[in-house]
């Protein structure tokens, strides 16, 4: 039998089936070019790539930026101003932004908000009316790129916004001194009443991720059982993960969310969702969910797994016992893929030790093959 | 209301998250002359600790850890101005710093919260603090114990800057370090010869509590 490509590997695995040898790939906004990733992409890494399907518009909003000194430092200031009021937020940049992959830094760290876009209850009803003004606009003009670019050495997904809670949590209101759960306690009827908002504005959106050319709709969460506890999660989170499915399934298109927090507490709750893949799961010491026992517990589900930065920040040697452990654990290896890091750029040492561990794992695994392994490393 | 329904009250407020009667009972036990040490050391401090336990036990999350620290932070808003001087007897002082780098103040917020609650006098430099801000930090305040938190891993590394910068200026063994964080392991803090991994917020305050208490007492 021919040997797979990258994308038939990945999505073999993806799709339950069993793949050749265990798939891996390298997110491309933390993938370094050069000659360690030649020779890495020779040994069989793919790619990955989040692309957007769409545009949006606001109608009846406008902004602008300006550059500010705000506690000190030197920020960008962008201001919305609508017929019920302006907000601002303040977005700290560190060397590298624009000069390296779009808004990523030199050191693959992306611009963080100083100052959220929501402060004080006040700032709720500018940010529903933009919410309610936001048109969603198909354009699969850069998947198709992508694809057409990629061809077989990996597999696009559509990139959609974090999930409303997550939007509020994550981006507008921000977890920061723990102030979106004080607004939440404070203010309900005003945190709930956005969330409705958003719920309902991304309807649209769901049909165009559905209908674009990409195998796979990534979600862009960023789910950690102990920002997000299962109350929340199953009250706000799992209503919009079975919207969204929906339509994603009707037109034959598989659900990714990223998950790579701690997910222990969630993950009876994570197994009624209709995810297909639960993308950046990672592994203790970083996570508290053993792959193997993921793997166990969702068997309607593929898992991407990451490797921790914790593990990769010490080094070569303890990536080679990470990566055996790993492989060690996870029974046939079927309905895996390793992601060789989801938040932070490798080591050329790094890289070159995972992937002469990796582009031996043919499926399915046994000990035998995870013991010949490890004797080639020695 | 006598003094210990007042303090009941308080007690129960932060236990109930509940910004609106923690504000209202504070203002009335001012009033009503309960002084304001016991309406804090015996009325709202015991409130965190329920939550505490709340917290260990799995009945509360992260959130509500959050939110009852917030509840006390508006009843202390409402008592501090009644205090006269500072006859409280602190259990350690603590400076606590997010590094350079990182904006994620979540778990530096809670532990700061936590230690005040547990007694100690806490520094909080903030977040995104560079290097040099928490050694002077260290130098000027002398405190028993640094705690450096980060989320992000590409800003773990400013953690070991900060324990090589102790060394340079010669005060690493007048301070304990304890770091903690997501991403931050035990074998991690071991390689840039920190004293102390927290696991989480309540595990690291008893390793603070641990290091500032004699130990025929503990």
């Amino acid at each position: 039998m021919a040997e797979m490509t990258r994308h038939e590997r990945i999505m073999t695995a993806t799709h339950k089936k069993r793949a050749d040898k265990l798939p891996f790939l390298g997110l491309w906004r933390h993938l370094q070019v050069g000659w360690v990733e030649r020779e890495c992409r020779n040994r069989g890494m793919g790619i990955y790539w989040h692309r957007p399907c769409y545009i949006s518009k606001m109608h009846g909003v406008k902004s602008s930026e300006t550059q500010v000194v705000s506690s000190g430092a030197v920020v960008l200031r962008r201001t919305y101003s609508t017929p019920v009021g302006s907000i601002y937020l303040d977005e700290k940049r560190e060397p590298g932004v624009e000069q390296w992959k779009g808004l990523a830094s030199w050191r693959d760290v992306s611009p963080w908000q100083t100052d959220r876009l929501i402060k004080g209850p006040e700032d709720y009803k500018v940010l529903k009316y933009m919410v309610e003004n936001t048109e969603y606009i198909p354009y699969y003009f850069p998947i198709e790129q992508a694809m057409d670019w990629l061809g077989d050495d990996g597999v696009v997904l559509d990139a959609l916004p974090h999930s409303p809670w997550q939007t509020l949590m994550i981006d507008w209101v921000g977890s920061e001194g723990g102030r979106f759960f004080i607004h939440h306690a404070k203010y309900p009827d005003l945190v709930e009443d956005l969330y409705r908002a958003i719920s309902k504005s991304r309807e649209p959106l769901y049909e165009i991720a559905a209908k674009s050319p990409a195998p796979i709709a990534f979600c862009g969460d960023n789910i950690d059982g102990v920002l997000l506890n299962p109350k929340l999660f199953q009250k706000y989170c799992m209503p919009e993960y079975e919207k969204e499915a929906k339509v994603l399934h009707e037109h034959g298109k598989l659900m990714a969310v990223h998950m790579d927090g701690r997910v222990g507490v969630l993950k009876d709750l994570i197994a009624k969702t209709p995810i297909d893949i639960v993308e950046g799961l990672t592994s203790p010491p970083m996570g508290d969910l053993p792959i193997g026992e993921a793997l166990s517990l969702w068997k309607d589900k593929a898992v991407w797994t990451g490797i921790p930065g914790s593990v990769l920040i010490l080094g070569p040697e303890a990536v080679k016992k990470h990566a055996l452990n790993l492989l060690r654990e996870v029974g046939s290896g079927d309905r895996l893929v390793v992601e060789l890091a989801t938040e932070t750029q490798i080591s050329n040492e790094n890289l070159l030790m995972l992937t002469s561990i990796l582009e031996n794992a043919d499926l399915p695994l046994t000990k035998e093959k995870i013991d010949k392994i490890e004797r080639s490393l020695a | 209301m006598v003094k210990e329904k007042y303090l009941e009250s308080l007690k129960e407020s932060i236990v109930n998250l509940d910004f609106n009667t923690v504000v209202e009972i504070a203002k009335e036990a001012m009033d009503a002359g309960v002084d304001p040490h016991t309406a804090i050391t015996d009325g709202m401090v015991p409130g965190m600790t329920i939550v505490g336990e709340k917290y260990e036990t799995g009945e509360y999350f992260l959130s509500e850890l959050v939110v009852a620290g917030a509840v006390m932070k508006e009843g202390m808003e409402i008592i501090n101005p009644y205090i006269k001087g500072d006859s409280s007897k602190r259990l350690g002082k603590v400076v606590i710093a997010t590094v350079e780098g990182d904006n994620h103040d979540l778990g530096k917020n809670i532990v700061t919260t936590l230690l005040g609650v547990q007694g100690f006098e806490v520094v909080d430099l903030g977040r995104d603090v560079p290097t040099d801000k928490i050694i002077a930090a260290v130098k000027e305040r002398k405190p028993d114990i640094l705690g450096l938190s980060a989320l992000l891993t590409v800003t773990m590394s400013k953690m070991g800057e900060a324990i090589e910068a102790l060394k340079a200026a010669e005060i690493r063994e007048k301070v304990k370090v304890i770091v903690g964080g997501s991403p931050v392991t035990p074998e991690f803090a071991e390689s840039i010869g920190a004293d102390h991994c927290a696991v989480n917020a309540l595990e690291g305050i008893k390793k603070c509590t641990e290091w500032v208490t004699p130990q025929e007492v503990r």
